[in-house]
Order: C-alpha cells, then structure tokens, then sequence
C-alpha cells in the first residue's frame, strides 16, 4: 500500500527521485513500449475491432490499469516512488512548481516550442521523443496554444459539473455520448452540445507531444492520468449506488457492444476486467 | 494503426510536380463540411445516443467529397476524401467504408495518419483529442499544432 500525492506536496527529494526513475525507465527501453502501447489500444470508434482505452466505456479501468503497470516499472527501478497527480484546476498557471527547473521543467520556448529547461530538456542529454508523429527529437509544449484557436485549462465547475451526473456511461459508449460521467471526463466535443473538455483539454492545453498520438512522451502524462484516476475515485464515492457500465452482455446489445469492454470483461493487454479495478484500496490511496 | 496509405489515382489533385510549391495560395474544396457526414451515422441513427443531425446528405458512391491545396502558415497542405463505396453495396460494406474512409492528407509532401470518429468528424495524430468536420480544418489544426516540426517521414510511423 502506497500513497500518490498531490505533485505540489512533494518534497525536493520526492521530487528527483521520481525523476530520476523516469530517466532510468527511459534509458533502458521500457518508458518507450509504454508510448507504443498507448497507441496501440487508442482504437476509433469507427473501427471494428475492440477498443479498451479511448472513446469508451472502459477509460477509466483501462488507464487505472496502465498506470499501475508504469507505477510498476517505477517501483522496480526505486521502490520509494508512486505517481503524483496534477490537479490542474488549482495549478493552472505555467509558474506552477510542477514545471519548475527540477520537476518537469517549463513551456516551450518560443519559435520552435522547445522545452528548454529540466531535466526532460532535450538538451540534458536524457530525453529524446520521436515515436513517428513529427521529426524532431526534442520535447516540445506549448501552453494554451496562443494564436489562432487558444484553449485554457478546465475549472472546477467543469469538474464539479461531470461529477454530479449520476450515470456512469450511456449506449452507444463511444465518443458522442452526449451524458454520463465517462464522455463528460473523457471530454469529447461533440457539435451543438459541448466542445472539447476536461481530459482531452489539458492534453490541448498542454500541446506538443501531449496533443498527439505519442501524448505518453511528455511525463506529465502521468500526472494528469493520475489526476483522472482519483476523479473516478471522487465519483464513485460520490455515486455508491451507480455502477460501472455496460454490465452483462445479454442487458444492453446496443450496436457498439461488441467492441466495448462491460465489468466481466477482459480488458487487453492485461486480461483485466473493469471489476478488478474498481477499488484500488489494497495497493495505493491518494493524499 | 498504420499510416493511411497513398490513393492510387482517381482524384482530380494535380501531381505534386505541377504545383509550384508557394506559388498557389487558393483552395480547391469540392463538397462542404456538411457533405462529410459518415455513412455510419445512418447505421447508428435508430439505437445511437444521435449526434447533432446531418446538414447535407451524405455523398454518393465514388465521388470525392472534399479535395484542397493549400499554402497554410507557410506549408503545403493537400487532402482528398473519396467516398469509394461502389454503387449497390450492401449496407454492412458501407460501415466498413465508413470506418476506413479514403482520406488522406499531406503536410509539405508527408503522409499525415487520418482518423475519423462516430459523428463523421476527422483527427490526425498530431492533434488527437479534437476533431473537425473537414480534412482542410484538420489539416489546418494540424499545421497549428506543429509549429515548427515537420511531420515524421513515413518510414519512421511505427504504427
């Protein structure tokens, strides 16, 4: 049992030795298959084939599932360190201590939006990106996207708002369910009812790698995911009588369920079901 | 997930070698954004939560529905989209279609992955959590979103 705590809590020491895991992690090839295999299970909802991570009902599990396998791979290179959630609803500033020199180090510059600071700084000698989106190498951010289309963080009403429904999702579990918490966390736009929101903002808001395909390239993935884990932690707490859905296969044939994952279902890569990780209380708690 | 592949002929894009590159500034758009909305929305309509109604009907068989080239921000953006069911299809190779449209679009010469979600709306991977009714707004988006780097030379997408 171990605890994740807010990243503006940690001490100095906390602080460089869960970057320091990162590097490790990176250095020897495992931080990489953790990109890949975030793009791997990022299935569309227009594709026939089954789709675990994104535009469905299973975000929540699945994600709560591949940060317990990051975290793992952390623990195996220091056992001392957990992952440490942003709330980007009180730390919405780019003068944030998360993004100070010896955390993650801060925006892009500008230009070519490079991160230059920190040790995810290209130029630290430890931190290359690359995973076939763009041709460069080095990390970039770009904080609310400044020019033609900006995006600003979501606030606590966003969250409060996607907290109160009490459903967890609705048919067709994909990307237009225009209710239940899923989509409203998972915050698809979606023409004539919302725009983009919640999750999908901050990987917006962030820009560089965190806006594509390879978003785990930025490490501040993590924290931000983390910070999703314990919202579905709030709404369970906050729900106790609604329960993950779909359930059953044979209670609710909607035309996408074949490619959704119900509370008995095993969840790929790691054989999972959204039942197993309905309560993590026996591993981590969050502070 | 691999790369869109290359559309072997049929769209009226003129080859690479005879657009001079920067010497054209106007956009070719056949069709308009509310002539993009998927076929699968019509499978969907009845079970489906309803995405916001269509404004246009959908395409028929074999015609390009949005086509542009473009200088964006100083970059060559080209797209095509090409509905490429054949007349007579029965309704379940129409999903197919619409689950691998035939979009592509190219950001100074290079390929850029094209995805397209539920309500007809397309993504790419450089801007993968928002999605635009048109290639052109998506490849636009996309140009924003890379700033100075280019797109990553086809060899080197893993996926």
């Amino acid at each position: 049992m171990y605890t994740r705590k807010n990243q503006r809590d940690l001490t100095r020491t906390e602080k460089r030795r869960l970057v320091d895991a990162i590097l490790k992690l990176k250095r020897s090839g495992r931080y990489d298959d953790f990109v890949v295999m975030h793009r791997e299970y990022y299935v569309m909802d227009t594709e026939r084939r089954p789709r675990p991570a994104h535009m469905t009902s299973s975000f929540f599990p699945w994600h709560r599932q591949y940060l317990l396998e990051f975290e793992k791979a952390l623990q195996r290179v220091d056992a001392g360190v957990s992952v440490p959630y942003w709330d980007w609803t009180q730390d919405d500033r780019p003068t944030s201590s998360l993004w100070a020199e010896d955390f993650l180090g801060g925006n892009g510059r500008q230009g070519d939006r490079r991160v230059t600071t920190g040790a995810f700084a290209y130029e630290a000698g430890n931190w290359s990106v690359g995973r076939g989106v763009t041709d460069e190498h080095y990390l970039t951010r770009n904080f609310g996207r400044p020019g033609r289309d900006p995006v600003s963080l979501p606030t606590k009403n966003d969250v409060a708002r996607a907290l109160k429904d009490p459903v967890y999702d609705t048919e067709p579990w994909n990307s237009v369910c225009t209710e239940g918490f899923r989509n409203r966390i998972e915050g698809w736009g979606i023409r004539g009812v919302r725009t983009v929101g919640l999750h999908n903002r901050v990987h917006q808001w962030v820009g560089g790698p965190m806006a594509g395909a390879a978003s785990p390239e930025d490490p501040v993935f993590w924290l931000h995911h983390s910070y999703i884990d314990l919202l579905w932690d709030r709404w369970r707490k906050a729900h106790p009588k609604s329960a993950y859905l779909p359930g059953r296969k044979p209670a609710s044939p909607g035309p996408d369920r074949d490619y959704v994952f119900g509370l008995d279902d095993a969840m790929p890569p790691w054989s999972v079901t959204p039942r197993k990780l309905l309560d993590h209380g026996k591993t981590y708690r969050y502070a | 997930m691999s790369p869109t592949p290359a559309k072997p002929g049929g769209t009226r894009i003129p080859s690479r070698r005879t657009v001079l590159r920067g010497a054209f500034t106007a956009a070719v758009v056949t069709g308009t954004a509310g002539a993009l909305l998927p076929l699968l929305d019509h499978e969907r309509a009845a079970a489906a939560r309803p995405a916001p109604a269509p404004e246009a009907p959908a395409p028929g068989p074999g015609s390009t529905t949005e086509e542009f080239a473009e200088m964006y921000r100083g970059r060559e953006i080209r797209g095509t989209a090409t509905v490429v069911v054949p007349a007579g299809a029965r309704d379940d190779d129409r999903v197919m279609v619409a689950a691998e449209p035939g979009s592509e679009i190219r950001i100074d010469g290079r390929p850029l992955h094209v995805m397209r979600r539920a309500d007809g709306t397309y993504l790419s991977d450089v801007r993968h959590y928002e999605s635009y009714p048109t290639l052109l707004e998506t490849a636009r988006a996309a140009v924003d979103e890379l700033g100075a780097a280019g797109l990553a030379h086809p060899a080197a997408h893993r996926m």
